[in-house]
């Protein structure tokens, strides 16, 4: 009977910062090869296990429930600890199998939002401004970029907090705001990696043709078809690689300086 | 110039911390953008950790570590490469050229914390069979102890062996492979942006490829403007998404989502 009833322990705003905190601290740090950020995802609940279980057997129940295989977008999984804390709240100990459900089926869908805009979208964008900047000398796209993530994570800070309040709404009420996101940063990620291709890839061509008496320089000759022709050759080529079987960027870097140190002996880049 | 014990202190300390951050508050995100510049700053010549990280961070644009894959280290590599280029006074070109193998080799290194973890994890399970609280926090955050360590060692042995070896190779290094390395340090950008290009999707947003580099080739705009320029276009995809009738975004989302998966590049 006991199990039937609602849990009235309350959690605080003070508990669900605990989390939050907890979760961008601890959800990388035990990180392995079996279970992932389980142990990760034990460490953001501990302090909700302990206040919402008094019951011992409960509380080493749910301690276990919690260390199963988890893994998601780190920036994501404030939001899924929320929902999770707040299901628990409600429901207490017969929520076990709920929970068990909620955190396998968020965390695919969060990860696949979060590893494109964090992982891969954010990075381009600021990197690139970065990079390009730091290789003229100047430090302030680093400087901006450093800001952006002080940002981002002055906002993971309250990602547990709304996945609370808002509950598994959360999934249909942003997944409309954040695949518009999605899509503006990859449009935004996509123009500035069209300009990368010819302001940071370099390639000076040392060739020159004689005929006869005419010396025709080749970089001059490549330069009236098309600036930066090189670079987007370049690219291509190991854009095209990578799609083939059994390439990896890593055999790609090794091809690149091979291929370098060879054109560079036989005069023909310089 | 000759490196101070101070400053291989330092820079092990920076290796551990780079890497922690990246694991929690994220703020330096292991880019070796970051680790570039604050191994310049220790090393007394921001301008070579700046081109040393900026280069670096160039290759490994769209590179991620989704899942648990590792990619190759940079961020390490970036520090070594900084240090090496400013001690031997070879230039950029040659931290680039060091700290690519670095980073490839530093790989595996990555690999061992992960696998060294599981450890403390089954130790974590083990202390909630005791339910011991103690138990379960400590071992939660031994696991810093692998990573520290992946990236502190390397970087220490490094430094301290490293000078003679490379003082060596710049001695003897021919003028094919330094010439090769300067060719290298300028196509090897290349790369990430390919990487990048597998990922996204590039079919659908092809005219902003293009565009992006007709602005940037033709027109010498430079990178800010076609941020602008970017992001101008992105506010109006943003609002066409959200503003769309119901059909229309779903019908959008679904495509994204099915390019970005299409296009998911895997190392």
């Amino acid at each position: 009977m006991e199990n039937m009833k609602t849990n009235e322990t309350k959690l605080t705003k003070k508990d669900i910062s605990s989390v939050s905190r907890r979760w961008i601290m601890g959800s990388q740090i035990t990180w392995n090869y079996e279970k992932q950020m389980a142990i990760g995802y034990l460490w953001a609940m501990l302090p909700i296990i302990r206040k919402l279980y008094k019951d011992p057997k409960e509380q080493q129940e749910m301690l276990k429930t919690h260390v199963q295989f988890f893994n998601t977008t780190p920036h994501m999984g404030g939001f899924i600890c929320g929902i999770d804390a707040a299901t628990e709240e409600h429901e207490g100990y017969k929520a076990k199998e709920t929970v068990k459900g909620l955190k396998t089926g968020l965390m695919g869908p969060f990860a696949g939002v979060g590893d494109t805009l964090f992982g891969v979208l954010f990075p381009t964008i600021f990197g690139s401004i970065a990079a390009y900047m730091g290789q003229e000398g100047n430090i302030a796209g680093a400087i901006i970029w450093l800001i952006v993530n002080i940002a981002i994570l002055c906002l993971r800070y309250f990602t547990a907090g709304i996945g609370y309040r808002e509950g598994s709404k959360i999934i249909t009420s942003a997944k409309d705001k954040l695949d518009a996101l999605t899509a503006a940063a990859t449009l935004l990620g996509i123009t500035v990696v069209g300009a990368l291709v010819s302001t940071v890839v370099s390639a000076n061509v040392t060739a020159s043709f004689t005929s006869g008496e005419v010396t025709v320089n080749g970089q001059e000759i490549l330069d009236q078809i098309m600036p930066c022709m090189v670079p987007v050759i370049v690219v291509a080529f190991i854009y095209w690689l990578l799609g083939r079987k059994k390439m990896t960027s890593t055999k790609a870097i090794i091809l690149v300086m091979v291929l370098s140190i060879v054109l560079y002996a036989l005069g023909i880049l310089g | 110039m000759e490196i101070q014990m101070w400053q291989i202190i330092a820079l092990t300390i920076l290796s551990m911390i780079l890497i922690w951050d990246s694991l929690s508050t994220a703020i330096f995100d292991g880019k070796p953008m970051f680790a570039g510049i604050l191994a310049g700053i220790i090393m007394g010549d921001i301008t070579t950790g700046l081109a040393v990280g900026a280069t670096l961070q160039l290759m490994v644009l769209g590179v991620g570590t989704y899942g648990g894959s590792s990619m190759p280290d940079y961020l390490t590599g970036a520090i070594v490469g900084t240090v090496f280029a400013v001690t031997s006074g070879q230039g950029v070109e040659f931290g680039i050229g060091l700290a690519v193998p670095v980073g490839l080799l530093m790989v595996n290194l990555d690999v061992l914390a992960r696998f060294c973890n599981v450890f403390f994890a089954k130790r974590v399970e083990a202390a909630i069979d005791r339910m011991d609280y103690k138990a379960i926090a400590r071992n939660t955050w031994l696991g810093m102890v692998p990573w520290g360590l992946s990236r502190a060692l390397p970087v220490f042995i490094m430094l301290i062996f490293g000078e003679d070896i490379v003082n060596a190779l710049v001695n003897y290094m021919p003028d094919w492979l330094t010439g090769g390395l300067r060719v290298a340090g300028g196509l090897l950008p290349a790369v990430g942006i390919a990487i990048l290009l597998r990922y996204l999707p590039v079919k659908k947003y092809i005219s902003f490829l293009l565009l992006g580099f007709f602005a940037a080739a033709y027109l010498s705009v430079p990178m800010v403007g076609i941020a602008i320029f970017g992001v101008a276009m992105a506010v109006l995809e943003f609002k066409k998404s959200i503003n769309g009738n119901q059909v229309a975004v779903a019908a959008n989302a679904g495509d994204s989502q099915e390019g970005l998966l299409d296009g998911e590049y895997e190392d």
